[in-house]
């Protein structure tokens, strides 16, 4: 539990990221299929501007965990490479640490991470150990600091099993872990995560989230993530970012989206010998999600009532109907998030 | 710094290691043009007594040294670098806060050229043993400078190397134009015939050009063909395309990550 020793990180409440007017604009050949198009387009090119972020603007609090959440082809990916200093934005402003990202500054890259799913910082023939160690000397870490903070990696991802093999051989879900080890071995103060647990099971996906949510809280890192999971976004941060085609949608906490966009709730009514009956004059009908609301897969009785109805709806329930068990919930967030990106 | 270099010689010489039958391709292409004019020019010597001056051992001993200093200062960084450029995962390396040329690809190069040698050595030796060649005027003196001639040589080849293969920055082709460049070094450097054999009006070009600093100033050298002066200007021109190389190729890098972060990584 050393983490938080350096005292390195910001003072909680300053800004650790701020962005402001970023955009990105893609300049992009173009051609018809076809023989004479391929001959045309020798001599002529013609280009495409695709627009992949537009004015986006937001501050993340040094401390802060925040979720990036968006379909595919929002402009997650260019956002974040735009943060880490890969790409060069069209136009507007980008602070990380007091930092302008694409001037790719030793100082700033020490402090920053960038872990992509598909993007490696491990050589594939030889074993992550061996990868771990060129990390020390290229961060320059000191013998105690990196030992320290590999042994806590290796607490936290299990890591000794899997850190002697050549990387080629490992599982999916081992080479995340190792991948996650290479990208935090330098203590970053921002992190920039893109599908962190993608490809991972169920198990290994909660180990990484409560292993984030402890390096969080031990060294008060900044913590930006994008996840195709939900569960990843709901459990790690209390504030997310949405955007699509480009542009902002929403910044806020996830339960005023669920208030706005959802501002409603759910009631689960199991009734004597598990009947199904038609509940519409309690309420509008509830579809689940995905075939089944989370923990009441079985629950064959659903309705939806708007939030101050709740208490009036149920008592009528209980008095009118046979219920067994009755249940009230929050709408699921991927449905919240979905209603959020169809408006 | 030199904590870096041995890291990366540790990872880079264990990766190697995992290479072997490019090893023996490698090993293949670089003997067989050097021992096939060396068959040739000896046999053409033999049958005349001479070639312009040149006896049979004179080319010999030649085509001999070129083999091992072709080896030394070879750079493969073409290989090394362009894929990653056009597939992009040079960005990897990008988010490092070193430069990966003048490290990684750096040492990658020598830890390559030090598992080679291992192999080369032994197959030279035999090479000798079956040309019996007479290096009679290789002295100490001239033996310990072609070090650093030999250095700077890869230097130099590296330097270019490395600019040409940024080159995949805007374009796909960039084998062909580092055919071309292995082509000038093929004309200009000593490799296809002694420098010294070739039309004077090429080896008037020659001698301004980077390329024979590369082989054939070392040959020379090492074999006590060159007088001090010229051995000076040898270097000091060497000391210039250095200058250049790495001029160059840091105007094409900076360029070229501009460019690459402008694309989209």
């Amino acid at each position: 539990m050393q983490w938080n020793e350096n005292g390195d990180s910001p003072a909680p409440g300053v800004d650790a990221i701020r962005v402001q007017d970023l955009c990105k604009t893609y300049h992009v050949p173009e051609r018809e299929g076809g023989m004479g198009e391929a001959v045309r387009s020798f001599f002529r090119r013609r280009y495409r501007d695709v627009v992949a972020v537009q004015k986006v603007n937001f501050c993340i609090r040094s401390g802060e965990i925040v979720g990036f959440l968006g379909p595919n082809g929002a402009g997650k990916t260019t956002t974040l490479k735009m943060l880490s200093g890969l790409l060069h934005p069209t136009s507007g402003k980008v602070e990380v640490l007091g930092f302008t990202p694409w001037e790719r500054k030793n100082e700033f890259l020490r402090a920053i991470t960038l872990v992509m799913g598909q993007r490696s910082r491990l050589s594939w023939d030889i074993p992550a150990a061996d990868s771990f160690l060129l990390h020390q000397a290229i961060y320059r870490l000191s013998d105690e600091e990196y030992k320290q903070t590999l042994k806590e990696l290796d607490d936290l991802l299990d890591l000794s099993p899997i850190m002697r093999k050549p990387v080629r051989n490992l599982s999916l879900g081992e080479r995340m872990k190792c991948e996650l080890a290479a990208g935090l071995l330098h203590r970053p103060k921002v992190l920039f995560l893109d599908e962190p647990t993608i490809g991972l099971d169920i198990t290994a996906q909660a180990r990484i989230r409560t292993f984030l949510q402890e390096y969080n809280r031990r060294t008060g890192a900044t913590i930006l993530l994008t996840s195709h999971y939900m569960a990843d976004v709901t459990a790690l941060s209390e504030r997310i970012i949405m955007i699509h085609q480009g542009e902002l949608k929403y910044d806020g906490s996830i339960t005023d989206l669920s208030r706005r966009i959802a501002p409603y709730k759910i009631i689960c009514v199991t009734l004597e010998d598990g009947q199904v009956m038609d509940l519409s004059r309690y309420g509008d009908p509830a579809q689940p999600a995905n075939g089944e609301w989370g923990e009441n897969g079985g629950c064959k009785n659903l309705i939806q009532v708007t939030a101050n109805r709740v208490a009036e709806v149920t008592a009528r329930l209980l008095a009118e109907l046979p219920v067994q068990d009755l249940n009230i919930e929050d709408p699921p967030i991927e449905s919240v998030i979905e209603r959020a990106f169809a408006e | 710094m030199l904590n870096i270099y041995r890291r990366l010689w540790q990872t880079n010489w264990a990766e190697q290691w995992q290479y072997r039958a490019n090893l023996l391709m490698y090993l293949l292409y670089w003997l067989v043009s050097p021992v096939v004019y060396l068959a040739v020019w000896t046999t053409v010597a033999n049958a005349q007594g001479s070639v312009q001056g040149y006896t049979a051992n004179d080319f010999v001993t030649y085509y001999l040294l070129l083999l091992m200093v072709d080896q030394l200062n070879a750079d493969i960084t073409i290989h090394l670098l362009a894929y990653k450029i056009q597939d992009g995962t040079l960005s990897g390396e990008l988010l490092k806060p070193i430069h990966p040329i003048l490290t990684n690809t750096l040492v990658n190069n020598l830890a390559f050229k030090a598992l080679t040698l291992m192999v080369m050595i032994p197959v030279w030796l035999l090479l000798c043993l079956l040309f019996r060649p007479d290096f009679g005027t290789v002295t100490l003196p001239n033996l310990l400078l072609g070090i650093p001639a030999i250095i700077l040589g890869f230097g130099i080849n590296f330097l270019f190397g490395a600019a040409i293969t940024c080159l995949a920055f805007w374009t796909t082709r960039v084998y062909a134009i580092s055919e071309f460049y292995y082509a000038l070094t093929v004309l200009f450097a000593g490799q296809f015939v002694p420098l010294d054999l070739m039309p004077p009006l090429v080896q008037q070009i020659a001698a301004y050009l980077p390329f024979q600093i590369l082989r054939f100033f070392p040959i020379q050298l090492i074999l006590g063909r060159l007088t001090g002066g010229e051995i000076l200007v040898n270097f000091l021109l060497g000391v210039f395309w250095l200058l250049v190389a790495l001029g160059l190729f840091q105007l094409v890098w900076k360029q070229g990550v501009k460019r690459f972060s402008a694309v989209g990584a």
